[in-house]
């Protein structure tokens, strides 16, 4: 088992620690108390033996002064003296009952036995007890324990004086119940005697009781030893003695055994209860500690456990909630540092909540949190019944503000229109920026009217002038307006046809545009055209469509500009402004160009064969002047033709050009050095000032048929417009050509003006090349087959 | 162990009567004070004496503490102390007793048969003196000296004995003759108790 808590860990510990304490006092209680124990018991016992010897000894020496004033009773040494054994026999057992002598012997000096009160059986024999006698006949008298009859005797022997010695007396007592009883008494032990004279049974005398002295009566025999020693565990019946053997002193060889014996379960009771109350006091003790370990504990881990809680709601992403710190330890600066950790995570968070929502150069709501917002509002309006209102702006000519004032000032721009559209708008209204220069408004609103009202509103928000440092500008935008739930059931259909409508209204140059039912089916064939733009070129479905360009002095053909034409199964032909900047969105214009351009050269070639001397103008993409392979594709292909570079000549619009202007410079230089014309297309429409034109590495500039169409006398705007263009264009060194000449008058105009060529309906549409060819033969603008081409055409077209 | 005996007779000049001079020393040849020496006659008994002698009783104690005398000679006991003797012997010479009395029992103590009579007090048991009854007048106890004279003796053939109450065994006594007129000298070396 893993344990994984850091408190039990700790209090397992510390439980441990505190029982091994206790359980070691214990042990070392208990050890000290069996020594004590022993200890006691060894001095009890010794102490038991000593005593013994004590009572023995006043006993024998209590015997002795008896027996000593037995002896000089006078009658008794008379008697003595009298030497008839009758009588001294029975003086002999009369006094020595006086002091309760078990038996009494009369011995005569030479230590035969005189008489006795044993029967005479001792009578005529040397005394038995050879040393006692020679003690008492060196010393006076004498006592000694003497195994007698296999009993324990005391023996006391006295001289009988008359004055002198005559003989000795010896008395006899057995050490009995009473002596061990005093014994008992004094010493607390269990006393138990034994005489082993050989040969003989031996008598125990004990304290003991019944069963234990049965017990030990059976094994008498195997307890002996020459001196003192101390038994530790003697089993007697059902209890444990620690026992001391003392072989008494006795004078004759024989042997008094002597057994003190302290029962182990009566000397043990005491520390027995003295250790159960160390115990309880010990179990207490543990019981109070464990109460303070898991006090302890808790303290330890009981921040451990707020801080863990807190670092989990940390991660659950709730940063609002302060870890609620007390302490000024360690965990309590955890506790700290986790707050600040939180704050500090929950800042970034929001830091990056924020940047993930909102713009960051304007601060409004990006398009992720905008779509959040309208769901929202769309769903609060499902249940409230009002509608939502959607506003998708995208400002004019941005890209071109932003490439001629910088982007800086485009930036200070956008923060503009972001703080104009949100003074026009309520605060529960969303102003966000989409992206580039796409902006969006979400609005509640009841009806429709008032959402044309708030739309209107949202507009007027361009109609001061912008004035950033010292530039003041005028600003469009183009609005598309969805509602929901007119237009559209969800946000994301929403946005889509509010984007559909701001086309619209950019398109019409209409400022806004609310969202008409089907406009969806127009963006639908937007992108299927887009899709299959890519399949036409692979199946030959565009066609090149050629329109002259007439030499004004000499009033011939000297250019064909190529159109492209989209024979579409089932749209029928589509003219380049339907396709060419879905082409251009999707990225196909650089193969469009590279067809147009290689059909082109084929047909310049072929015209050039068929002797049509001939030019053609190939319009480019602002795409295609990023491509820098491009004059080297053309170059190859005039080339391959066998056409002089000077029978291509390639139209590009300002725009293109401003778009990425130092690349586009240099491809364009690359393409004039390879000998290749180029004309400035749709001049007049866009921002390019004359000193970027002036860098421009082009031959021909053709005016904005805009300016053209509608040429005449009395239009003295267009007139002047178009009259200084060509005077600019002249002074630059520059052909200029008119497109969209359309009348006569218009020719006639341009003619007087000065202009060098003209292209137009007056003189011929665009036609397919064998219709060109055709017209090329019939109209009095078409020119001369070679091989006597008209030289007048010549040096307009080649200047 | 067996006594030493040094036995060594002079023959001095002969007389009517010769002299005995004993000499005592024990195993360590220091002379012996108060033992007693005598001559027994042998082969010829002599009458028993009509003799007295005295034991008296002073300040607890019997004096003198050896007295030897002759067979049939009558010892008187005086007390003369002021507290009572219960004088007694279990001596099988002569048992007898003298149950407390003060001043002097009317009738002597006649001892008519040898040997050692050991006297005591019954009531002072520290008390203790010994009669030497002897069948023979020629007796003696050495002087400081640890010489014993006994002078007058009739000529004829003696045993020479020793006797004091600390020896261990009576030494071997010693036969003598006395011619007449002259001197014998016998020496005795015993050996006493607390000697070894």
């Amino acid at each position: 088992m893993v344990i994984r808590s850091f408190q039990t860990k700790l209090l397992i510990l510390l439980i441990a620690v505190l029982v091994l304490l206790q359980a070691g006092t214990l042990v070392s209680v208990h050890l000290a108390g069996q020594r004590t124990l022993r200890r006691t018991i060894d001095n009890e016992l010794k102490l038991g033996a000593r005593i013994l010897d004590r009572i023995l000894d006043t006993r024998a020496r209590q015997l002795q002064d008896s027996l000593r004033v037995l002896a000089l009773d006078f009658a008794f040494r008379e008697a003595i003296a009298s030497a008839d054994l009758p009588t001294i026999t029975s003086v002999l057992a009369n006094h020595g009952s006086r002091i309760a002598a078990d038996a009494v012997v009369l011995i005569g000096l030479d230590g035969t036995v005189t008489a006795d009160t044993l029967g005479g059986n001792m009578v005529g024999k040397r005394f038995p007890f050879v040393s006692l006698l020679g003690v008492a006949q060196d010393r006076g008298e004498a006592t000694a324990t003497v195994s007698f009859r296999s009993r324990p005797y005391q023996f006391v022997i006295v001289p009988v004086l008359a004055p002198r010695p005559i003989a000795w007396v010896c008395a006899g007592f057995e050490i009995d119940d009473r002596v061990l009883a005093d014994a008992r008494r004094l010493t607390s032990l269990d006393v138990s005697l034994w005489s082993s004279t050989p040969g003989e049974t031996p008598q125990l005398i004990s304290t003991l009781p019944v069963e234990e002295r049965n017990d030990l009566v059976s094994r008498m025999g195997e307890i002996s030893a020459p001196q003192q020693i101390i038994q530790t565990n003697l089993r007697l019946g059902t209890a444990t003695y620690v026992t001391l053997l003392e072989p008494l002193k006795t004078s004759d060889g024989s042997r008094v055994n002597t057994l003190l014996q302290r029962s182990l379960e009566d000397a043990r009771k005491p520390f027995a209860e003295l250790e159960l109350q160390i115990f309880g006091l010990s179990f207490i003790t543990l019981l109070l500690a464990v109460i303070a370990a898991v006090f302890f504990a808790r303290t330890v881990t009981q921040p451990l456990r707020v801080l863990g809680d807190a670092a989990r709601q940390i991660e659950r992403g709730d940063y609002s909630t302060p870890v609620h710190v007390t302490q000024a330890d360690e965990i309590g600066q955890l506790g700290t540092a986790l707050n600040q950790m939180r704050s500090a995570i929950g800042a970034r968070e929001d830091q990056i909540i924020y940047q993930a929502t909102h713009d960051s150069l304007t601060g409004l709501p990006n398009r992720t949190l905008f779509f959040d917002r309208l769901s929202q509002a769309i769903a609060f309006s499902k249940r409230s019944g009002e509608s939502v209102g959607m506003i998708t702006m995208d400002v004019d000519r941005f890209k071109e503000i932003n490439d001629t004032l910088g982007h800086h000032f485009g930036d200070q721009l956008l923060i503009e229109i972001g703080r104009r559209l949100e003074r026009t708008l309520r605060e529960s209204d969303t102003v966000a920026r989409l992206g580039g220069d796409e902006f969006a408004v979400k609005f509640t609103a009841a009806t429709q009217q008032h959402a044309a009202e708030v739309a209107t509103r949202v507009s007027t928000a361009f109609d001061a002038p912008f004035v950033l440092g010292d530039v003041s500008i005028d600003v469009n935008a183009s609005l598309g307006i969805a509602i929901y739930p007119v237009h559209a059931d969800d946000a994301d259909a929403l946005m889509k046809r509010s984007d559909i409508a701001m086309y619209d209204a950019k398109k019409n140059h209409s400022g806004f545009a609310m969202y008409e039912a089907g406009r969806d089916e127009y963006t639908l064939r937007r992108l299927t055209l887009m899709m299959e733009l890519r399949q036409a070129i692979a199946r030959d479905e565009l066609e090149l469509y050629f329109q002259p360009k007439i030499n004004f002095l000499s009033e011939r053909v000297v250019h064909a500009e190529a159109l492209v034409r989209w024979k579409h199964a089932r749209h029928g032909v589509m003219r380049p402004d339907e396709f060419i900047p879905l082409a251009e969105q999707a990225g196909n214009i650089g193969l469009i160009t590279k067809w147009v351009v290689r059909k082109a050269i084929a047909q310049c070639a072929a015209w050039q064969r068929a002797g049509l001397e001939l030019a053609v103008a190939v319009n480019l993409s602002a795409l295609d002047l990023l491509d820098s392979e491009l004059p080297t594709f053309i170059s190859g292909l005039l080339s391959e033709a066998g056409l002089p570079p000077s029978k291509l000549v390639l139209e590009i619009t300002e725009s293109a050009v401003m778009k990425d202007a130092a690349y586009a410079l240099k491809v364009l230089r690359d393409l004039k050095n390879r000998g290749v014309a180029l004309a400035i297309d749709d001049f007049g429409t866009g921002y390019s000032s004359l000193a970027h034109l002036k860098r421009l590495p082009v031959d021909e500039l053709k005016i904005d048929k805009s300016f053209v169409q509608n040429l005449t006398e009395s239009a003295t705007d267009d007139l002047v417009i178009v009259r200084s263009t060509i005077e600019l264009g002249h002074n630059m060194g520059l052909i200029v050509i008119a497109e969209g000449v359309e009348t006569v008058e218009s020719w006639d105009i341009l003619k007087r003006l000065g202009c060098d060529m003209a292209q137009g309906y007056y003189m011929s549409p665009p036609l397919p090349a064998d219709k060109f060819s055709e017209w090329f033969g019939t109209s009095q603008w078409g020119g001369v087959l070679s091989p006597s081409p008209r030289l007048r055409g010549e040096g307009a077209a080649g200047g | 162990m067996r006594p030493l005996v040094a036995l060594a007779i002079l023959l001095s000049t002969p007389l009517v009567a010769g002299t005995l001079d004993i000499r005592v020393q024990d195993a360590r040849g220091s002379i012996l004070r108060d033992a007693v020496v005598y001559a027994v006659p042998e082969g010829r008994s002599l009458p028993l004496a009509r003799k007295t002698a005295v034991m008296d009783q002073k300040n607890r104690m019997f004096i003198p503490h050896v007295l030897p005398v002759q067979t049939g000679t009558a010892v008187r006991f005086p007390n003369s102390d002021d507290i009572r003797h219960h004088v007694y012997s279990f001596s099988p010479a002569k048992p007898f007793q003298l149950p407390l009395y003060k001043g002097t029992p009317a009738k002597p103590v006649v001892f008519d048969k040898a040997g050692v009579v050991t006297l005591g007090c019954n009531i002072h048991d520290q008390m203790s003196a010994f009669i030497i009854v002897v069948d023979t007048p020629y007796f003696e106890r050495t002087g400081g000296d640890g010489h014993a004279t006994l002078r007058d003796v009739e000529p004829g053939k003696y045993v020479v004995h020793v006797w004091y109450p600390e020896m261990r065994d009576e030494p071997q006594p010693q036969s003598i003759t006395i011619a007449g007129g002259e001197r014998v000298d016998v020496s005795f070396m015993t050996q006493t108790h607390g000697h070894s």
